[in-house]
């Protein structure tokens, strides 16, 4: 099974999952939430804050998913793999 | 035969000489110095003992895939909290210095007949500076548990190491200086006589700027934001925790005497175990008003709540005031874990509550119930309001409190956020779901076939599937 790339917790039991082709988002108390962005429909990705982050993926559509108090390490983490892996998709393109 | 007979003779002539020769230059001080110093080691035993209750009282409220973790980091902790309390933080809290610092007797060092002058915080008591050394930095080890114990089970190995060595060598040691090292706030009086303050509000205070950065376990809030029970493994271990740590009270509030030789240790004994028991029978009472049951896990907090309280207090309260300091602090804990749970501070423990509180009734109560026979022979203070001593004891309790929760909640807050902005303070989701055994230090606490993971196929989770075959965050 995949594993992913790169992995945060964020605030309200919020896990960010980074794969090669998709970005996860598992939400909910036990987990039972699940959203799959392709990295083809993610238009950008931020980082802003110092100690308590934000991370705010934005697609396509216009929507904006925001995830709070995530370290700055695991925000720069899950932005640069989806970064990356939109480059790589790139090039494969 | 004969020669068995004289070697019996001449034996029985040594032992009748050798202790005449022996004890022939041994003066009534020197004994008394043998004594005391026996008295300290004996409970600085003691008190470096409470590090298996906190290690027992952790283990049993956390979850089996996390307790190899928790053990490590007790070990970890203890390691550099002597090493870096005898370099910098024994000099900061008791060198002889300014009112904020101590500035002298770095690496625990002073020439032999120079100690009371370079420890001029610890000049009182007459037993040698490795006595008073292994004493105190007991005290530091505790401070430096109760912090962890809010933080389990999603901390980073690293932050534990890192805090520590500014925790144990900066942060405890400056307010100990303030308080017990011949600071500003032992010039105004304040009575703290074992640490409800120095070592256990500091503790807790530490935790709680931890807390707030680190966040709440994955699960402990549901989608509505109302606190689950996480509940933890083992109760009769978190149990047998919480009886080492009443023992290791023993040498915790009467070894402060630092002397055994006319000084009231038993008097504090006594206070100290009414408190612990006043403590459990608070939290009974509160905790089958409220639930209907009596919680197993409150009833420990209880005693520890009454322990932390009296630990101000031990040595300036009669016996009766100690019952009530007790009984209070064992409600008060269980209404503050409650208020902690509700306000997002995911404390697995009640470290908070514990520790936290019950170092803040503790201090002040020493402000309404000290009385004057045993301040004047104390020698520290006034008398409590309640024995006419009016307000100005309270007072200064007060001030201590804020102060030194004040300064431990700054400089901890700043070094956790630095370290979250740096390193991070949590593990990965997955490490925190699979437990932290295998992840942080590559081996389970407990047969694997016993432990369970937070990932089980039947939560919702398309992926639990995939990790419980085994498909750890480490293995990638």
């Amino acid at each position: 099974m995949e594993r992913p790339i790169a992995q945060a917790t964020a605030h309200n039991n919020y896990i960010v999952n980074v794969y090669s082709d998709r970005v996860e988002l598992v939400g909910g108390w036990q987990q039972q939430k699940l959203e799959k962005i392709p990295l083809r429909e993610i238009a950008d990705v931020r980082v802003r804050g110092f100690v308590n982050c934000t991370l705010a993926i934005a697609n396509n559509a216009g929507r904006i998913y925001r995830f709070e108090k995530l370290a700055l390490p695991d925000a720069n983490e899950i932005k640069n793999a989806i970064v990356r892996q939109r480059r790589k998709a790139g090039l494969f393109e | 035969m004969r020669r068995t007979g004289l070697v019996l003779a001449i034996a029985l002539v040594l032992v009748l000489l050798l202790p005449a020769t022996a004890f022939a230059k041994t003066t009534v001080a020197d004994i008394k110095l043998a004594v005391d110093t026996v008295w300290v080691i004996v409970a600085a035993c003691l008190v470096l003992f409470m590090q298996a209750g906190f290690a027992m009282l952790e283990v049993g409220f956390s979850r089996m895939k996390n307790v190899g973790s928790v053990v490590a980091k007790i070990l970890a902790n203890m390691g550099i909290g002597i090493v870096v309390f005898w370099a910098v933080g024994f000099a900061i809290a008791f060198g002889t210095g300014n009112a904020f610092v101590g500035t002298e007797g770095w690496f625990t060092h002073a020439a032999p007949d120079a100690v009371n002058r370079v420890f001029s915080g610890l000049s009182w008591t007459e037993v040698p500076l490795s006595a008073k050394f292994l004493f105190q930095v007991a005290f530091a080890l505790v401070s430096l548990a109760i912090v962890w114990g809010t933080m389990l089970e999603r901390t980073k190995f690293a932050v534990y190491c890192i805090f520590a060595v500014v925790f144990a060598g900066f942060i405890y040691p400056t307010v100990g200086h303030w308080i017990w090292g011949g600071g500003w706030l032992s010039g105004l009086g304040m009575q703290d006589f074992a640490g409800s303050t120095v070592v256990h509000l500091q503790g807790a205070v530490a935790a709680l700027a931890g807390t707030l950065l680190l966040g709440p376990r994955i699960g402990k809030y549901d989608d509505e934001g109302r606190p689950q029970i996480i509940p933890g493994h083992n109760m009769p271990l978190a149990v047998l925790g919480v009886i080492i740590l009443w023992i290791g009270w023993w040498g915790f509030n009467p070894g402060s005497t630092m002397a055994a030789v006319g000084a009231p240790f038993a008097d504090i004994a006594l206070t100290t175990n009414l408190a612990a028991g006043a403590g459990v029978l608070g939290a009974m009472v509160v905790s089958y008003i409220h639930r209907r049951h009596v919680d197993v896990g409150m009833l420990g907090n209880g005693a520890l709540a009454a322990l932390v309280a009296i630990t101000a207090a031990c040595a300036f309260v009669a016996p009766w005031a100690s019952i009530v300091i007790g009984f209070v602090a064992g409600a008060i804990m269980y209404l503050t874990l409650i208020y902690v749970d509700r306000i997002r501070v995911d404390d697995p423990l009640g470290a908070i509550a514990s520790h936290g509180m019950g170092g803040i009734w503790g201090t002040l109560s020493t402000g309404l119930f000290a009385t004057p026979a045993l301040v004047r022979s104390t020698g520290v203070g006034d008398p409590g309001l309640l024995y006419g001593g009016g307000f100005h004891q309270l007072g200064v309790q007060a001030l201590g409190i804020i102060c030194a929760g004040g300064f431990t909640f700054v400089t901890s807050y700043i070094v956790f956020a630095i370290l979250k902005a740096t390193i991070g303070l949590r593990v990965k989701p997955d490490q925190e779901l699979n437990g932290l055994d295998i992840s942080e230090h590559g081996v389970y606490g407990y047969a694997e076939s016993l432990v369970a993971t937070d990932n089980y196929p039947a939560n919702g989770n398309p992926f639990a599937t995939a990790r419980m075959q085994g498909e750890l965050w480490r293995d990638r």
